[in-house]
């Protein structure tokens, strides 16, 4: 039992102007090499304007924010699905919203919705979190 | 459309191979990757801040998994198709969709082997004409106990754009 977590809890945070050298920082980080990501060239010859960010980069930016919502000792599940391409320079805003809370047998079923728009208000990643307390 | 049938990917749907060996979780790449999510927590930088906020010891981030897509933890003639060539155009490929199931944090000092299996293969018709194609592939993480840790699902996307250089 925990009383901590209440429908309609709220936390956001916003990473600003994530830009190229991000992607490249995340592909060293995480393996990701696909050039798409960071050789514009590569990315203009298969249809796209320019390169775009790795979707796992920003499900990781979205996860400080379930970190700080829910912790990691308790987290089950982690889901995110990648609606829009994340342009060099965006802001990401993530928004972590507790949607219900619930009594069962292993504890306090907490999920929460997770999203993160752009500077435009455009959704570029959605998914949920959910943590067993 | 991929280079091979869609019947001929559906008859492997279920398959099951051995993706990730001696995936150990080491201290540099998890504060490394923290900064490059941009998570600067000093739960990922510092034991004693990771066990004074409840954890056995630094824990990685939520999607600190990725990183077995490294080489080094990749067996013999298995590489980013997690062992299926299905023969999707690289160029037109995104990732749709991530999920992770956890029994437990990942933490520094773990070594995991995955399996990968082949959950899914269909096609839907592309916004603006054209095919796409959907891959779900899951991986079963365990550690050195066999104890499950984690499971990560992913869907890759073939989109229904022309291949890069076909007017070529």
């Amino acid at each position: 039992m925990t009383d901590e977590f209440a429908v309609g809890d709220s936390y956001e945070h916003t990473v600003e102007d994530v830009d190229r050298v991000d992607f490249v920082k995340y592909a060293g980080a995480s393996g990701d090499f696909n050039r798409i990501h960071y050789d514009d060239p590569y990315a203009r010859q298969a249809g796209y304007d320019s390169v775009f960010g790795q979707g796992m980069l920003t499900a990781g930016v979205a996860s400080r924010t379930v970190r700080q919502a829910l912790g990691l000792q308790h987290l089950r599940e982690f889901r995110t699905r990648f609606t829009a391409k994340v342009r060099p320079g965006d802001d990401l805003a993530t928004t972590v919203e507790v949607t219900a809370v619930e009594e069962g047998d292993e504890g306090t079923r907490v999920e929460a919705a997770v999203t993160v728009v752009n500077q435009h208000g455009e959704e570029v990643v959605t998914g949920t979190a959910v943590a067993v307390i | 459309m991929p280079a091979k049938p869609i019947a001929a990917l559906k008859e492997r749907i279920g398959e099951t191979y051995r993706t990730v060996e001696g995936f150990g979780i080491e201290r540099g790449k998890v504060a490394e990757f923290a900064r490059a999510i941009h998570d600067a927590s000093d739960i990922y930088f510092d034991e004693t801040a990771a066990r004074d906020a409840g954890y056995e010891t630094i824990p990685a981030p939520p999607t600190f998994p990725r990183t077995s897509y490294f080489p080094r933890y990749r067996p013999d003639g298995v590489d980013h198709s997690l062992g299926f060539d299905l023969g999707f155009d690289r160029a037109r490929v995104v990732h749709g969709e991530q999920e992770y199931e956890y029994t437990r944090p990942l933490y520094v000092g773990d070594e995991l082997v995955g399996d990968t299996t082949l959950e899914d293969v269909y096609q839907r018709d592309g916004r603006n004409g054209g095919t796409m194609t959907f891959a779900v592939l899951r991986t079963e993480f365990v550690d050195t106990d066999g104890e499950h840790v984690l499971t990560a699902s992913n869907t890759r996307i073939e989109t229904a754009g022309e291949t890069a250089g076909e007017s070529k």
